[in-house]
């Protein structure tokens, strides 16, 4: 029988007294695409990190080509030849393409001409349209994405981690990382793909395994998992019907209020005589490709960009025409934008839940100045916590140390608290896992059922579908369509968006 | 950032167009809908001793949903509204005369543009003179001139025509009740209320060019919109040196302006990218013409609406009246009256 790669047996991985991952057994063969699939907090990004050298494991061994192996930094893991690409991208913003590309592996002297010649080909290589001469701080969240995974490709490392890679691809070039996938499998590359997309899990995986708790509750060949089947495996329960029920069951919310107008707003070539309404007391969907305006458009709205100087038309909140300057006073109109890039404008990682939720509760000027009382923080911290359903080490535990669904009711906790009237939430479950995503969904709704206007941005057309009170389609900064739940099909959708 | 409140001084206005959406939001209610009667350049409906009447140039028809429109009568000049009232039958034409039950009537030498007659339930007749420059033919050249000359007048049983209102910008349609009349007012995009000598807004921001309003049964009306607003007419319209060489120079159906129909050659504006896509005429696409027929309550407040989109045909809606409950709209681009289910835009 052929050797594993990489062979983990009984590890786990403990924080503060608490173990992420218990005794878990892991092999990863040559040539193979091994899936990775769990709620979040299952313990995917532990088991992995602990394979890459992010962390060290508390008790198990881990052999690397049958001999035991125990990386204590990445970067020790990569010159072994295990490279792991991280769910939000670890890029330096000031540097170009081609710089982040080759950093670390720089030569003495470097004729930047010939490294971008170099980039260039190695990223055409991949199928990557990525300029390597451009910003990495100007690329939007897809093209962040190809750069990471062609530096973990270009290092040519015999064991890729993939932890959610195509969240932010659009489906062309998700089709083209798939095939990267399959030439670096044939080539002998042994890849773990972390994915809360469980059909690119099935269609691409040679095997599947699940965690649940930090426990290896499934592991076999992909041929012997359905979608149904790993859902029970990764939480005990069928949740497909829960997430996305048929739409003749849901109830379509009538609009409310008209709160907000926006009328002809432009900014550049992104949001172009863009014009829709928002009403109370309903989910207002926005689906887009990538590259639409959409998140641009509001952006504008909550005061994070601003629109264009001469007739950059014109938004009113309840009939009052308003133009805001900075998020700040946004929030004092009522307005929160919940990004969809959470790690760089959400929270403050090294902050604890509950240094967060003050941050969002001074953000609002509910604070009350500048001296703060620990019990108001904690306070805070207890009653968002509880509200959202926030799962949590302890009560100090720091962002950065939870899992990507429970950040992410972290930011959501942290627009609420702000006392909004009109929420904005873009992307709200990407990078999720699949019962966190219910738990959004359900926030969502009670929020529209609370009679606040909830704007969704979002990519994922049955959560746009079977969310939604109404659904706007934008193409090309400006929103073209408007469908009812009941009318909107996805070949409707996409017919708006694409043409 | 500090400058911004300075620098907002000199951004100018915004010119913005409301989105359709609410009350307004898109459907394709008036494409799908039955045809009631194919009738050319149908224009503005009304309903005579159970019959409904329709006006097509100078001629006046009787439809039927299971017969061919019948012509009653022939006018020398087109017609350009109608309104009736128990036995009584009020005609305008194009070249200013009105003619009530066959006879001609005395107007003041203002009337000259008659776009929208209205009985109201004590029988005063309502009378929208459109502009005092232009008579009904001319509404593109009217707007494009940006006037605002037209009036309202009100003639009480048995006396003579006083002007309610003035300086309006293309009356189009009235709808008198008790107290006074909603008027819309179609180069504004609003609906007005004219009461006691004068006009206040009513009804601001519509999203086209409101035509003619009907009375429904339960106190709401029925209100039609013959054409969208668009930011490229809206641009034309702050241009006017511009407009005026295009009208110096440019054959009038061709010119950047709010159309009945659209469509039919390959010379007029707004084509290429923006109407098409790959062979596909997109239903968004930034059209000069467009179907929508407004359902408003007794408050005047939009509650559902009817559509034919920029890829319809059934555009050019001047004319709604409500008949035994249901709604016919009268289509003069499309050539057509449809009998829509209303409760379908819902």
């Amino acid at each position: 029988m052929m050797e594993p790669v990489v062979r983990m047996q009984q590890v786990t991985k403990v924080y503060r007294s608490v173990p992420a991952v218990k005794d878990v057994d892991f092999d990863l063969m040559r040539g193979e695409i091994h899936a990775l699939v769990g709620e979040n907090g299952a313990g995917k990004s532990t088991l992995t990190k602990v394979m890459a050298g992010v962390v060290e494991a508390t008790s198990g061994k881990m052999y690397y080509h049958g001999k035991e192996a125990s990386f204590t930094t990445p970067s020790e893991a990569l010159r072994a030849g295990i490279a792991m690409v991280f769910q939000e991208t670890s890029l330096v913003p000031s540097m170009t393409v081609a710089q982040n590309l080759y950093l670390g592996s720089e030569a003495f002297i470097n004729r930047l001409r010939g490294t971008y010649i170099s980039a260039q080909q190695f990223l055409q290589s991949l199928n990557f349209a990525v300029d390597p001469t451009a910003m990495v701080e100007t690329l939007g969240a897809a093209k962040r994405q190809m750069v990471e995974i062609a530096r973990a490709v270009h290092h040519k490392a015999e064991v890729i981690i993939f932890d959610e890679p195509t969240a932010s691809l659009t489906p062309e070039e998700k089709r083209h990382f798939f095939a990267l996938l399959h030439r670096l499998k044939n080539d002998g590359v042994s890849i773990v793909f972390i994915s809360h997309a469980l059909e690119e899990a099935l269609m691409i995986s040679d095997r599947i395994t699940v965690l649940r708790d930090g426990e290896l509750v499934a592991s076999g060949p992909t041929a012997e998992f359905d979608r149904d089947k790993i859902i029970a495996a990764m939480v005990g329960r069928t949740l497909s019907g829960a997430l996305y029920g048929s739409q003749g069951q849901r109830r379509v919310r009538k609009p409310g209020h008209k709160v907000l107008s926006v009328q002809d707003i432009s900014m550049g070539s992104m949001v172009r005589n863009t014009s829709f309404s928002v009403f109370e007391g309903q989910i207002t969907g926005i689906f887009g490709l990538i590259g639409s305006g959409r998140t641009e458009t509001f952006k504008i709205v909550s005061g994070i960009f601003k629109r264009d100087f001469l007739r950059g038309g014109q938004i009113t909140l309840d009939d009052r025409p308003v133009r805001y300057y900075t998020p700040a006073e946004a929030v004092g109109g009522g307005i929160v934008y919940v990004t969809e890039d959470r790690k760089s404008e959400g929270f403050f990682e090294t902050m604890t839940i509950g240094e967060n939720f003050l941050g969002g509760h001074l953000a609002s000027r509910q604070g009350g100045g500048w001296l703060v009382r620990t019990s108001t923080m904690r306070g805070l911290a207890e009653e968002w916590t509880g509200r959202l359903n926030i799962k949590a080490i302890n009560p100090d535990a720091r962002v950065v140390e939870l899992s990507g669904g429970n950040q992410q009711k972290v930011v959501i906790g942290m627009g609420l608290i702000q006392k909004p009237r009109i929420v904005i939430f873009d992307e709200p479950t990407r990078g999720v896992d699949v019962a966190a995503i219910a738990e959004i969904h359900q926030i969502l709704s009670e929020l529209a059922d609370a009679g606040l206007a909830v704007v969704m941005i979002s990519s994922y057309l049955p959560e746009v579908m079977n969310l939604s009170d109404r659904i706007l389609v934008c193409r090309q900064g400006r929103i073209v369509e408007e469908l009812s739940p009941g009318e909107a099909t996805e070949e409707k959708i996409m017919y708006a968006a694409v043409h | 950032m500090i400058f911004d409140p300075i620098l907002d001084l000199f951004r100018g206005e915004a010119i913005t167009t409301p989105p359709l959406d609410g009350a307004f939001r898109a459907n394709t209610a008036l494409d799908d809908a039955p045809v009631f009667a194919t009738l050319p350049e149908v224009d503005n409906l009304c309903l005579h001793r159970g019959r409904v009447l329709a006006s097509s140039g100078s001629g006046l028809y009787a439809l039927a949903g299971d017969a061919d429109p019948a012509l009653i009568e022939t006018f020398p000049a087109p017609v350009s509204a109608l309104a009736s009232s128990g036995d009584e039958l009020a005609v305008g034409l194009a070249n200013g005369t009105l003619i009530e039950n066959n006879t001609p009537v005395a107007l003041h030498h203002d009337i000259t543009c008659i776009t929208a007659l209205a009985y109201a339930p004590d029988g005063t007749l309502w009378l929208a003179n459109g502009s005092d420059k232009y008579g009904p033919g001319d509404w593109v050249r009217d707007l494009m001139e940006k006037n605002a000359s037209g009036s309202v007048w009100r003639r009480a049983p048995g006396d003579g025509f006083e002007r309610m209102a003035g300086d309006l910008a293309w009356p189009y349609g009235v709808l008198p009740d008790a107290a006074g009349a909603t008027v819309s007012e179609s180069w504004r995009h609003r609906l007005v209320r004219v009461e006691g000598g004068g006009a206040r807004p009513a009804f601001p921001n519509l999203p086209g060019y409101p035509a003619r309003l009907s009375r429904c049964a339960d106190g709401g009306a029925w209100l039609t919109l013959f054409a969208p607003r668009n930011r490229l007419i809206e641009l034309v319209l702050q241009e006017t040196h511009y407009r005026y060489d295009m009208m110096a120079s440019v054959p009038r159906e061709f010119w950047i302006a709010p159309a009945l129909s659209s469509g039919t050659s390959f010379l007029e504006p707004l084509q290429c990218g923006g109407i098409r896509i790959m062979g596909v005429h997109k239903a968004w696409a930034p059209s000069r013409s467009y179907g929508l027929a407004v359902r408003l309550d007794a408050a005047m407040e939009p509650q559902v609406s009817l559509h034919s989109r920029a890829n319809g045909r059934r555009h050019g809606t001047c004319s709604a009246i409500e008949v035994a409950g249901e709604v016919l709209v009268a289509s003069r681009g499309g050539g057509v009256v449809l009998a829509p289910e209303a409760g379908e835009a819902k």
